[in-house]
């Protein structure tokens, strides 16, 4: 027994000392400050092909100008984005700088995942954005994140020789949702059905944010997030509207893609589209010849009045992990790359095709002269659209999607729209409760 | 056999066991047992299941316990994320939605499985090789490629509707209409999983000996008969494994809803894998320990009814010939 004893604790010390190995041969990096170079990683997620394009281009750039740091680019696809990060922050090896959606600012700063870039910045750069879109990224009177484009949510887009073959003009575009299912109807014809829109629970939880704002004033919850608005009459016309869209056939029953691809537009088998400002670039990159009968206007509204909210402002920033061992170099390249000096977002406007749109003012004034800028459509998009619309709700995602799937069971099924919408609102205060987020805006 | 020679070898047999047991307590060398032998054989084995599975497992249950956040302290919290999913309406709804699917899948593969198999046995052996090797090509396929395929197959304008068209029925919707969707996303799940069924169930007919068959047809019994009262009973076991298995990994369905409906209209295709993917969406403290939670408690409940169907289907030895 004693040798059998001695036998297992020899194992166990074996297993233990291997153990122990592996996590000390972790990391050999170079401590922060010691003049050695440093790495600092970099993830971006995967977007449009031109977008990487640029990405490597100035992180290429970046590495050749300097020998002190070094950033190693990594793209990763959206899909696997939550998964992959969430196991790097689980084991200590998270990027130390990312691409984030301004959504994500309101989930994540509670929470302590970015550093406050007020000191890693120079305030010239902060100072630069836009205050609307600055007030996306602070929480606290801090910014968290570096903005590097804003896109629109929510645009109409339609072909304008297709609807001259139904009868109407081309010039005048619906201005309320009853005008757009009257188009939708004229349109519909043999295989091609009026309008692409938002077929299922995600993506119209967000989607039809900025529709919720012109709808109801508000969004799902209170601005202090203590209780469910769901069941405002207001939410129930939304529906409505999606309800006969859906049930009077004038938008495909089975899409084959999501709400924010262009495809079924491109290739014509329907005559509008519901999508964001990022479907322009889609058009003007792979379908000119469609783009050349296409125009744009802004979403129509509940009321039809000019200058309402129709879509909401979504786009891209840069943040830095507040456990990152690099924060200068960090800040440093963060700065370079989108915050000092224009010509790199000069260039990244420019072959983004000019469907999105920038945040500092510096570079807005910079695209004044640039060819391109003052296409129609851009100029709508920015004047029409862009200068309306709000901020994406910081709330968590369950409480958008009560909502989308209240607008879904109007779409699909024959339910009571009060019933879906009770169903809703008892979902979100349970969201509320379960998450304790009364109180919890951090942007109030 | 004569009585006397019966005896003498039960003598024998009985003398030989004492002899044997003697041989395992006394006279074995401590030198020459076998454990040591033995215990180093499985140690890779038990050492990787102990580091990737055991570990893990209990450390999961350990933090369960707490709001699991990777930038402040873990907030110790106890039971209360087992109360919320427990309390979860959308948690028992996609079990449900798990355990339909399991009910559309696995009943139906076996008994195509078993009917193919059935005639695989009968056909001659490059006729069968050939046949084995078709109905295995499903299972080959990948589950993404084969959900963009019926994606395009459940179209408005798809095969599926116009093959309804012919005979002058409605287009349906089937991916997007709350009673469809679920079947729909099942039979893609039957034509990737019953070429593996099929050639267990052929293994296991192959087992039956054919004098039975033959000594039955003799009797006069028909190919029903043949089926219910030989076939099924001397499969029993191969049943219930493949019952077992197949129920297991049905409920745990992910890459077809996920790539052809999302968790489908209203929730109707979310399986419960699903709904822990969905759950992490948000990775804030409280996303991640609810599907943490929600993955151990799926634990529990395909355990439990793993269990169920092995008290249900209470199989007996195989008879030997």
């Amino acid at each position: 027994m004693q040798k059998k004893h001695s036998r297992m604790m020899l194992a166990a010390a074996g297993i233990v000392v291997a153990a122990l190995a592996t996590t000390g041969c972790a990391t050999g990096a170079a401590p922060a400050d010691s003049g050695e170079k440093v790495t600092v990683t970099f993830w971006q997620q995967q977007m449009e092909d031109f977008q990487q394009e640029w990405y490597k281009k100035n992180v290429d750039a970046y590495n050749a100008s300097q020998d002190k740091i070094e950033v190693k680019l990594e793209v990763v696809p959206a899909d696997v984005w939550p998964q992959k990060l969430a196991t790097a922050q689980a084991s200590g090896t998270a990027p130390d700088i990312t691409t984030i959606n301004y959504g994500k600012i309101g989930e994540g700063v509670p929470n302590g995942e970015y550093l406050a870039l007020d000191e890693v910045l120079p305030a010239a750069s902060l100072d630069d954005l836009k205050p609307n879109i600055r007030e996306f990224v602070t929480i606290d009177g801090k910014a968290y994140a570096y903005p590097v484009n804003v896109e629109a949510s929510k645009l109409l887009y339609y072909r304008t020789d297709l609807v001259k073959a139904a009868g109407l003009d081309p010039n005048s575009p619906p201005k309320t949702w009853d005008d757009l299912i009257v188009w939708a109807k004229a349109l519909t014809q043999g295989n091609v059905q009026g309008i692409a829109e938002a077929a299922n629970a995600t993506d119209l939880a967000w989607s039809t944010w900025g529709l919720q704002w012109n709808a109801c004033d508000h969004t799902a919850i209170d601005d202090d997030w203590a209780e469910g608005l769901a069941t405002d009459p207001c939410f129930q016309e939304l529906a409505n509207f999606y309800r006969t869209l859906y049930q009077d056939n004038l938008m495909p029953q089975s899409p084959k893609t999501g709400y924010s691809d262009p495809a079924p537009y491109i290739n014509g088998e329907v005559a509008m589209m519901d999508n964001g400002s990022w479907a322009f670039a889609s058009l003007k990159a792979d379908a000119p010849d469609v783009l050349a009968n296409t125009a744009v206007a802004a979403f129509p509204s509940m009321s039809g009045a000019p200058s309402e909210t129709t879509a909401t402002l979504g786009g891209w920033a840069l943040a830095i992990d507040s456990k990152t061992k690099y924060a200068q170099q960090a800040g440093d390249f963060v700065n370079w790359l989108a915050a000092d000096g224009t010509e790199r977002m000069v260039d990244y406007f420019t072959i983004s095709n000019f469907a999105r749109f920038t945040a500092r003012t510096s570079v807005e004034e910079a695209l004044k002269g640039v060819k391109g800028a003052d296409d129609p459509i851009v100029q709508t998009i920015s004047n029409d659209v862009v200068s309306f619309a709000k901020h994406e709700p910081a709330y968590p995602f369950d409480i958008s999607m009560a909502i989308g799937t209240a607008i879904e069971t109007a779409m699909k099924t024959d339910t009571d729209l009060g019933a879906a919408f009770q169903t809703a609102d008892d979902s979100i205060n349970d969201v509320i409760a379960k998450q304790s987020l009364a109180g919890a805006n951090p942007f109030k | 056999m004569p009585l006397a020679q019966q005896q003498v070898l039960e003598a024998a047999v009985i003398a030989r066991g004492r002899k044997r047991k003697r041989k395992l307590r006394e006279d074995v060398p401590k030198h020459l047992r076998a454990n040591r032998t033995g215990y180093l054989l499985i140690a890779p084995m038990v050492i990787i299941l102990a580091v990737f599975v055991i570990w893990p497992l209990l450390n999961s249950f350990y933090m369960s316990a707490f709001e699991i956040s990777f930038y402040k302290e873990p907030k110790f919290v106890g039971l209360q994320f087992y109360l919320y999913v427990l309390t979860s309406a959308e948690f028992w709804k996609s079990i449900g939605v798990g355990l339909y699917y399991a009910v559309l899948v696995v009943p139906t593969g076996m008994l195509l499985a078993l009917f193919i198999a059935t005639f695989i046995k009968s056909l001659s052996k490059r006729a069968a090789s050939f046949l084995k090797v078709t109905v295995y090509l499903p299972a080959v396929v990948s589950s993404v490629i084969a959900s963009q395929l019926f994606i395009f197959i459940y179209q408005d304008h798809g095969v599926a509707n116009w093959l309804l068209s012919l005979i002058n029925s409605g287009p349906i919707n089937w991916l997007n209409d709350p009673t469809t969707a679920l079947p729909s996303v099942a039979l893609p799940g039957i034509w990737l999983g019953f070429g593996i069924t099929t050639l267990i169930m052929l293994a296991g007919l192959l087992d039956i000996p054919d004098s039975y068959y033959e000594s039955a047809q003799l009797d006069g019994a028909g190919y029903f008969q043949r089926m219910f009262y030989i076939t099924i009973p001397l499969l029993k076991n191969v049943l219930l494994y493949l019952l077992v298995t197949g129920f297991t990994l049905a409920i745990q369905m992910l890459d077809l809803p996920l790539l052809m409906t999302g968790g489908g209209p209203l929730g109707s295709t979310t399986t419960p894998n699903l709904y822990i993917f969905n759950a992490f969406r948000d990775r804030t403290p409280y996303a991640t320990s609810y599907s943490l939670t929600a993955s151990l408690l799926l634990f529990v409940v395909i355990g439990a009814v793993s269990l169920l169907l092995f008290r249900l289907i209470r199989s007996d030895k195989a008879v030997d010939a």
